[in-house]
């Protein structure tokens, strides 16, 4: 199954004016579906779609009061959609749409829609450093960092699911759908990937009751550390609310930095994550601070050391 | 009891949410809400994790979409502006931590000193 990842995710959500302004203020670009929908991007066409959750153009809502109401995976090629087609149409009923999709339930009851993949081809580079004993990764007079530097979300990188049965979500996605799992945080749950994406993860999963059912969050792939510092920085100054971060995870080696929603959910700035193949064999470590990150850090205010004593120098 | 201003009860708008910290440096603010006459304050402190996490998404957003509820933009969990009691979400079955308000004859609301070094929910 050649999937590569999450397109969009879809949200009904209760504040439509405050989502878009947060959305657009997290660095998305909006693209106006039709008179009720917005698309807000990543650079790569991946992003999040929103709507009134009252508007009959959603797939309906889970039973739980969380606001995702799809996920929309892209994948591949046409043979690809056939697959997941021919194999989901065993035990449940998938819908073809006129533009080629597909819809289904899982075996949770997530909404999930299957398309070949929108996403734009990004042609730009990472951050580059310098350090003693390698190569110079910029050119003399080529500067690290300015003020204007654009630190956009780049691409849709993945989403994390509150589910409460994990066994049943893991079977389903590994088995039937070719998922990969990397790493376990015992307690909580994998990380897993699609076949076609070497990425760490894009889904994880989190074991909990079945009234907490939904998405707990979603993630961008920032250019570099940098540029999620960056980003987090004026989020937290536009007096968005930073709910864990910025630090760097463990397992993924990810950067992170995660703030608190209208949509209901955490929206992450992530990067510089790892990559893997099928040589890889899954590590497994107890849930927890110890094994969430290498370290923690916190935001404050500009500060820098100056200006002498208060009441001036003694003596 | 030792007791700190927080704010005057005009700095609130009629149906509105507003933290406020009790003192430059402490760990959490505290939350608001007027609806009328009546006020009701709360620490602004999710019973979800350990320690209480801050629940706005952006700067005093602390209502749901339809200003019937305090939500933690966490996770959306949605609680009872009378009681602080969670209704739905990951912390169904606990409550806020309520924060007594005093109020002068002019309207100036004080808080206990000690919300101010409270970072933890407490029961």
């Amino acid at each position: 199954m050649r999937i590569i990842g999450p397109d969009y995710l879809v949200f009904g959500v209760d504040d439509l004016e405050g989502s878009r302004t947060y959305l657009q203020d997290f660095g998305l670009k909006p693209v106006q579906l039709d008179a009720t929908g917005w698309l807000y991007e990543a650079l790569d066409g991946t992003g999040v779609v929103i709507r009134h959750r009252d508007d009959p153009k959603l797939p309906p809502a889970l039973q739980t009061k969380n606001m995702l109401r799809q996920q929309v995976f892209g994948v591949e090629d046409a043979a690809t959609i056939d697959a997941i087609e021919a194999e989901m149409s065993r035990d449940r009923r998938v819908t073809r749409l006129a533009d080629g999709a597909i819809e289904f339930q899982d075996v949770l009851g997530f909404e999930l829609r299957f398309q070949v993949t929108r996403r734009r081809t990004l042609n730009m580079p990472a951050e580059k450093i310098n350090a003693p004993g390698a190569p110079a990764q910029r050119a003399p007079n080529e500067l690290g960092v300015t003020d204007d530097v654009p630190a956009l979300p780049r691409s849709l990188s993945h989403v994390v699911l509150f589910v409460p049965d994990i066994d049943k979500m893991v079977e389903f996605y590994t088995r039937r759908l070719g998922f990969v799992i990397t790493d376990i945080l015992t307690g909580a749950g994998p990380f897993l990937r699609p076949a076609a994406n070497d990425d760490h993860h894009t889904h994880f999963f989190i074991r909990t009751p079945a009234y907490m059912q939904g998405c707990e969050h979603l993630a961008f792939h920032m250019g570099g550390p940098t540029e999620l510092m960056v980003a987090g920085d004026r989020f937290t100054r536009k007096g968005y609310q930073s709910f864990w971060g910025p630090g760097r995870h463990k397992f993924g080696s990810n950067w992170f930095w995660y703030f608190n929603s209208p949509l209901g959910v955490h929206f992450e700035y992530d990067a510089d994550m790892d990559k893997h193949d099928d040589a890889w064999v899954a590590r497994e470590a107890p849930n927890g601070p110890e094994a969430s990150q290498v370290f923690l850090l916190q935001w404050r205010e500009k500060w820098a050391p100056g200006g002498g004593p208060e009441g001036g120098a003694k003596g | 009891m030792a007791s700190l201003p927080l704010c005057h009860r005009d700095d609130i708008p009629e149906g509105a949410a507003r933290g406020f910290l009790p003192l430059p440096d402490a760990p959490r603010r505290v939350i608001v809400v007027r609806r009328g006459t009546r006020l009701d304050a709360y620490m602004d402190a999710c019973p979800h994790y350990t320690g209480g996490t801050p629940m706005a998404w952006r700067r005093d957003a602390y209502l749901n979409g339809e200003g019937t509820h305090l939500a933690c933009h966490a996770h959306g969990a949605l609680f009872d502006i009378d009681t602080g009691a969670c209704v739905s979400g990951p912390c169904l079955g606990r409550k806020l931590t309520r924060v007594a308000l005093t109020e002068d004859q002019a309207g100036y609301l004080s808080v206990p000193a000690h919300v101010a070094g409270r970072a933890a929910r407490e029961e």
